[in-house]
């Protein structure tokens, strides 16, 4: 247990003392939120690996409160992260009002201390329930709701950062603002990518846009994917609904391989299928965004799709029903994907303003321009091939 | 002076329109329907009666009416007493009015339908616009009446080109102590909704009908709009904002449910058809905003919340001067 626990504590030392520095220094929490998010989190995590470093020495039982102590205090400053900035000003305000030291956790005022935070951790939790029960919160036009988003996104960040250790190129080609139409090679069995795309852009990019993926109208018919997908702001593709967002400067992608490409077997991996008919070209000509190729690599293997089995997708109404070496074997845990190493390459833009909305009718620009993105996203798919030295 | 007939003045709605359409004194109004107006209708002067066609046409012969708003329609501000009667007074109604209309020489009609008449299915735009195709309700509801009407003036307008036919779809109605089909449902104890599905809807505040109504009774568009408050909510929160918490039903229940008669019948109230507790159907708005000059002047939220704090109440006075003022103000603009 201990040793287990070293190596983190001293990454988390330098952190600590990093953002520490000015400790007793007033923080407008007006002009940063973050800043003050850090200076609580960081007490506590000083704290904790103060408890930590003394278990090391101790021997005993002391060592097994000690342990617990340190996990009790290391549960509080990852919820403190969490919290919005008035909440931590209050937090923070709690602790220092009434001087609590939480190092001497033998005192009847650390565990007053740590009850004060439990509780007032509690009591957000409750109210923002609460809220939710009333009806009390936001949506965007297309049905994003911020708060899910912030709920699933650690979820995503952790398939993102650690599940698949993706690597992400070229982010500067996604504009700083205003429309534009993300144009991806899909794989994958389940839509993955689409997720990983867009926590790419949120994570990597200098304005943390928000990407609306445009997701296959089956998945609108599905209980509980449906409203999660719309909470998460992602739309069902159509034309209109391309246009739509564009003409609102959304970041909006698209995968033009449709089901073709996230069914497709394991031995045509990396092979783009057709590119639909061209529908997204229209809708970026009409609205004048530019079209950015996106090159997902890694995809393709988290499930290799070894058949897919027609007569009981069509019994079931799917558009494919996948076989792989773990599903339906396993059940649900055949649907865990293997973890792939995947990189994200984003190319430099293609333009459509010159051409012009009406452009959009004409069937020769459209299938050149749709035909320059597919090159463009397979000549980088073969390239970023060559240099792959694993899947894993 | 313009004459304007308002079909169905005893409504709240027709009222609303009346008082609205009163500040304006180049307009004289004249109001029928076959009960008194419950509420003030302002310089209208009010016609009790239910004259058949012929009788109808010697009537605006007579006013030399110019435009009629059609708002005399069953189960629309009470629950309708039986789908027979509701057919005989909205669909062949409807269709008696036009044609009595077209007799007469009257130019313009505005009628009021649903922008449910598009139905709920998962193909449907995040937005749909006018010239989206409607669909035909599987269930003989308001909402397949007003289906109905709305073909049966398609197709009246492409062979009288020269009356102006104008269809408002509107979101279902809520405040200013209106009853409607949406009030209906979401005043029930526990609202049902579908286990799994959340789909995003659209109200509507009877004051912004009501002057949505007036401005195109006296602007020359023609067409179809759509008219909704900003912006959509979510099914359960919509519920949820007027006090009450859904009933989260499994859909083969409901099945087995409506089958045995143990639930509550769809024909009373909103949804109509329950595929809309499953998908969306948003209207787009922008066609009205930016020909009839009209915008939507209650939010969403602030409408539901005022339904579940039980102010959904008649406030003749402040809310009339209110109304009254945005008609105005977008009169004078356009």
């Amino acid at each position: 247990m201990n040793e287990q626990s070293t190596p983190r504590a001293n990454e988390r030392t330098d952190a600590a003392t990093f953002s520490t520095t000015n400790h007793t220094a007033p923080v407008s929490p007006a002009e940063q939120p973050s800043a003050m998010v850090n200076e609580l989190a960081a007490e506590v995590h000083e704290i904790e690996i103060k408890v930590r470093n003394r278990a090391q020495q101790a021997e005993g039982d002391t060592v097994q409160v000690d342990a617990f102590v340190a996990e009790l205090l290391k549960l509080i400053a990852e919820n403190l992260e969490r919290m919005a900035p008035p909440q931590v000003r209050f937090a923070l305000d709690l602790l220092r009002k009434f001087d609590i030291d939480l190092e001497d956790y033998l005192s009847p005022d650390f565990w007053r201390g740590a009850g004060m935070l439990i509780g007032y951790q509690i009591q957000e939790q409750s109210a923002f329930i609460q809220r939710r029960l009333q009806g009390d919160y936001q949506i965007d036009p297309y049905g994003m709701d911020l708060e899910i988003v912030d709920i699933v996104r650690p979820f995503l960040t952790f398939m993102y950062r650690t599940w698949w250790r993706t690597t992400t190129e070229g982010i500067a080609h996604v504009p700083e603002s205003g429309r534009a139409l993300l144009v991806a090679n899909h794989s994958g069995v389940l839509p993955w990518d689409g997720a990983m795309l867009a926590t790419a852009v949120y994570e990597e990019h200098s304005s943390s846009r928000i990407v609306r993926n445009l997701f296959l109208h089956w998945f609108s018919t599905l209980p509980f994917v449906a409203p999660l997908l719309a909470d998460l702001g992602q739309v069902a593709g159509s034309p209109e609904n391309a246009i739509n967002l564009l003409e609102n400067d959304e970041l909006v992608c698209v995968f033009p391989e449709g089901v073709k490409g996230i069914g497709k077997l394991f031995q045509q991996r990396y092979r783009l299928a057709r590119f639909g008919r061209g529908g997204f070209v229209q809708a970026a000509l009409r609205t004048g965004a530019p079209l950015v190729p996106v090159t997902i690599i890694g995809a393709e293997e988290i499930y290799p799709l070894i058949a897919n089995a027609k007569p009981i997708a069509q019994m079931f109404g799917m558009p494919y029903f996948p076989v792989t070496p773990f599903f339906p074997w396993l059940g649900p845990l055949g649907a865990i994907p293997l973890p792939t190493h995947w990189t994200i390459s984003f190319g430099p833009p293609i333009s459509t303003q010159e051409y012009g909305p009406d452009a959009a009718d004409d069937p020769l620009i459209v299938f050149m321009l749709a035909e320059q993105v597919r090159s463009r996203i397979q000549e980088t798919l073969d390239a970023k091939l060559q240099e792959r030295a694993s899947i894993f | 002076m313009t004459t304007i007939l308002i079909n169905g003045i005893g409504s709240l709605l027709g009222a609303r329109v009346a008082q609205i359409l009163s500040a304006d004194e180049s307009l004289r109004l004249v109001g029928l329907d076959r009960r008194m107006p419950i509420a003030p209708v302002g310089r209208a002067e009010v016609l009790t009666a239910a004259p058949d066609g012929q009788q109808l046409v010697e009537l605006l012969r007579a006013e030399q009416v110019e435009c009629v708003i059609h708002l005399a329609l069953l189960g629309e501000e009470e629950p309708a007493p039986n789908r027979e009667v509701a057919v005989q007074q909205n669909v062949l109604g409807s269709m008696e009015l036009l044609g009595a209309c077209a007799h007469a020489g009257v130019q313009r009609v505005v009628l009021r339908s649903s922008t449910q008449v598009y139905g709920a299915v998962p193909t449907n735009p995040v937005f749909i616009p006018e010239q989206h195709p409607t669909v035909r309700p599987r269930h003989s509801t308001l909402l397949r009446d007003y289906f109905e009407v709305e073909t049966f003036a398609a197709n009246f307008a492409r062979t009288h080109p020269d009356m102006q036919i104008v269809v408002l779809r509107c979101a279902g109605l809520l405040g200013g102590g209106v009853w409607s089909p949406l009030t209906y449902y979401l005043t029930q104890s526990n609202p049902p909704t579908l286990l799994g599905f959340d789909p995003r809807i659209q109200v509507l505040h009877l004051d912004d009908a009501a002057v949505a109504l007036a401005l195109t009774a006296t602007c020359q568009a023609t067409g179809c709009f759509n008219l909704a408050a900003d912006p959509p909510v979510k099914l359960v929160q919509a519920v949820r904002l007027a006090g009450h918490q859904p009933l989260l039903c499994l859909e083969p229940f409901t099945d087995a449910a409506v089958a045995l008669g143990l639930s509550h019948d769809l024909t009373r109230g909103w949804p109509f058809e329950r595929n809309f507790l499953r998908y969306a159907c948003i209207a787009d708005t922008r066609r009205a905003q930016a020909e009839l000059g009209w915008s939507p002047g209650h939010d969403a939220a602030a409408v539901l919340r005022e339904l579940g704090e039980g102010r959904n109440v008649y406030a003749a006075r402040e809310q009339t001067e209110v109304a009254l003022q945005i008609f105005l103000s977008r009169r004078s603009q356009s």
